[in-house]
């Protein structure tokens, strides 16, 4: 691959989207496991709230964010005080794609703790673990492929993202953006091996759930190795 | 000891209500139930699995209440063994163990040490009652709670691993209560039973009173109790008549002072004693309780019916026979031996009696 700009974008959109990732991991899986665990007042808004994202016109979620975070709110010109450019950054770029893929991270992750029965954990507490210890021994190992599967979706969701990227950082390009730039300023040809980069760049999570169901499918039928 | 007093808890619409009984340090106490009566619940209740809606729960003395399931020193078996599918069996026995020993010699106590080094998902349901049931023990939790533990075990592994729960917990001085189906299980290993229904303790008490003294015909019936006549309550005397206070050396004391009672059941009338109140009632008679004879001969049994077989059921070493007497059936059971000797056969005329100290009222 000799084209220097395509390469930057490609590594800039991959440095991106994993950073998203992993903030969405850090915060989103306690999210997950309260929604499927706990009954609590305000869960059903809770849920809602988390999908929104997923329903909003993307550009649309791209201009919100450009209110909350532009150099004009508190929050952005508070950012840009401490010397931290959000808006026309790498930052920028992360946090739009944090915001349009981490419902589909929370949601997969739900699903995962949801399909573990809480009375592994609750054996685990009777057998001397506190919460946490529980949670870390018994309920973390048995969901972790659906929250792989499920962080694998919300990267190949970051890596495509294009509506909110665009609005709030048009530059520097990320591979979405750049492919929708040169198509723009320079037509098919040019925009082609950035489509076709994008392309297989999505194979690889793509192979990667199928690995992940194929395996579980294995386990629950009692076909894993250790049997 | 777990003492539970007035204890309520919900799951979805489900409610356990006003549940007391107590089950002394040490002792065994056995839960029976229908499905859906609230048994599991209740265990995990007790464990602070499931949050406590009222009452107390008062475990080794200590209030349980606000105590998280990993303070209460409670050890735990479901009937489906919860193994962690991502640990192997001997990291399954040693979770919660105390040292290696202790994980070691709990699951040799047990039986399950011929698992150890197999993964989990090959074992069968027997097997995994089995780990499940080590990995608690090697915990040594003061308060074991079982949920139908032995329920997928074959008949002589059964009986072994019963052996072996309750010699364990007679070494160990452990208090356990269990979840169970079976009568005779109930029987053999309870110290205390206590009847579930609907949420509900409806009698609870050591298992011979359980079984003997039923508080309603419900209960009669849930316990298998054969004969259950709805009839009325007549006393005949304030004092228990001559033939309750005679010297009948298998007279249960407990009966002097008693009334005399006469119990008309539709055509039948039986004579018993007890502290019944005069009005409508319920007679149990245990099928056991029931002699048969072919010819009449003399006997303390103050009930005494003549009646046509209309039954023989044999199953194994125990025979059941309905005898007909007047369009009432009365279920006797006897040996099949007994059966054989007496050649019972259905239409064929007998005498059915049994001891007024046979019949209890409820």
């Amino acid at each position: 691959m000799t084209d220097a700009e395509l390469r930057a974008s490609l590594w800039l959109t991959l440095v991106t989207a994993t950073s998203a990732v992993l903030c969405g991991v850090v915060g989103g899986t306690p999210i997950a496991y309260l929604l499927a665990r706990r009954q609590f007042r305000g869960r059903a808004i809770l849920s809602a709230v988390l999908d929104l994202p997923l329903l909003i016109p993307h550009p649309v979620a791209g201009i919100a964010l450009l209110l909350v975070l532009g150099r004009n709110s508190a929050v952005g010109g508070a950012a840009l005080d401490a010397g931290l450019r959000i808006i026309g950054s790498p930052i920028g770029i992360a946090l739009a794609m944090l915001f349009v893929s981490a419902p589909l991270y929370v949601s997969g992750a739900r699903e995962a703790f949801a399909r573990v029965d809480p009375r592994f954990e609750a054996v685990a507490r009777t057998l001397g673990d506190p919460p946490w210890r529980a949670f870390r021994r018994v309920s973390l190992p048995l969901s972790l492929r659906g929250l792989v599967a499920a962080a694998v979706v919300m990267w190949a969701r970051a890596v495509s993202e294009f509506g909110a990227i665009v609005v709030i950082t048009y530059n520097p390009k990320v591979a979405s953006v750049l492919s929708y730039d040169r198509f723009t300023s320079f037509g098919l040809s040019e925009a082609l091996p950035v489509a076709a980069v994008l392309a297989i760049l999505a194979l690889v999570p793509l192979t990667l759930l199928r690995a992940l169901r194929y395996g579980r499918t294995a386990a629950d039928m009692g076909w894993s190795g250790d049997s | 000891m777990i003492d539970l007093r007035g204890v309520q808890a919900r799951l979805g619409a489900f409610e356990l209500r006003d549940v007391s009984f107590v089950v002394p340090t040490g002792k065994y106490g056995v839960v029976i139930g229908p499905a859906g009566s609230g048994k599991t619940t209740l265990l995990e209740t007790i464990a602070g699995i499931r949050p406590l809606r009222g009452g107390m729960i008062m475990l080794d003395g200590r209030d349980a209440r606000g105590l998280p399931p990993e303070a209460r020193k409670v050890g735990f078996v479901y009937q489906h063994g919860y193994l962690f599918p991502h640990l192997n069996v001997d990291e399954n026995i040693a979770y919660g163990a105390a040292s290696r020993e202790t994980a070691r010699d709990a699951a040799s106590r047990i039986g399950a040490d011929g698992l150890l080094g197999r993964s989990v998902r090959g074992l069968s349901g027997g097997e995994r009652q089995l780990v499940a049931i080590a990995r608690a023990l090697a915990a040594r939790p003061s308060i074991l709670l079982l949920d139908e533990p032995f329920s997928a075990l074959d008949p002589r592994r059964r009986v072994s691993v019963r052996r072996e729960v309750r010699t364990l917990h007679r070494e160990w001085n452990i208090t356990v209560l269990q979840v169970t189906h079976d009568f005779t299980e109930a029987g053999l290993l309870g110290d205390v039973a206590i009847l579930l229904d609907a949420g509900r303790v409806l009698q609870s008490g050591p298992p011979e009173r359980v079984f003997r003294e039923p508080a309603s015909p419900y209960i009669a019936e849930f316990l298998g109790a054969e004969n259950v006549l709805a009839g009325t309550v007549h006393h005949l005397r304030d004092v228990a008549p001559d033939w309750a206070t005679g010297d009948d050396p298998t007279l249960d004391p407990s009966a002097r002072g008693r009334h005399a009672i006469e119990f008309r059941a539709g055509p039948l009338t039986l004579y018993t004693v007890g502290d019944a109140a005069e009005g409508p009632g319920y007679a149990v008679i245990r099928a056991e309780e029931i002699l048969l004879s072919t010819q009449p001969h003399p006997s303390s049994a103050r009930n005494v019916f003549r009646g046509r077989i209309t039954e023989v059921a044999s199953s194994g070493a125990l025979t059941r026979v309905t005898v007909n007497v007047d369009d009432t059936p009365l279920i006797a059971a006897l040996t099949t031996r007994s059966a054989e000797e007496l050649a019972l056969a259905p239409g064929q005329e007998v005498l059915a009696s049994f001891k007024a100290m046979a019949v209890h009222l409820c």
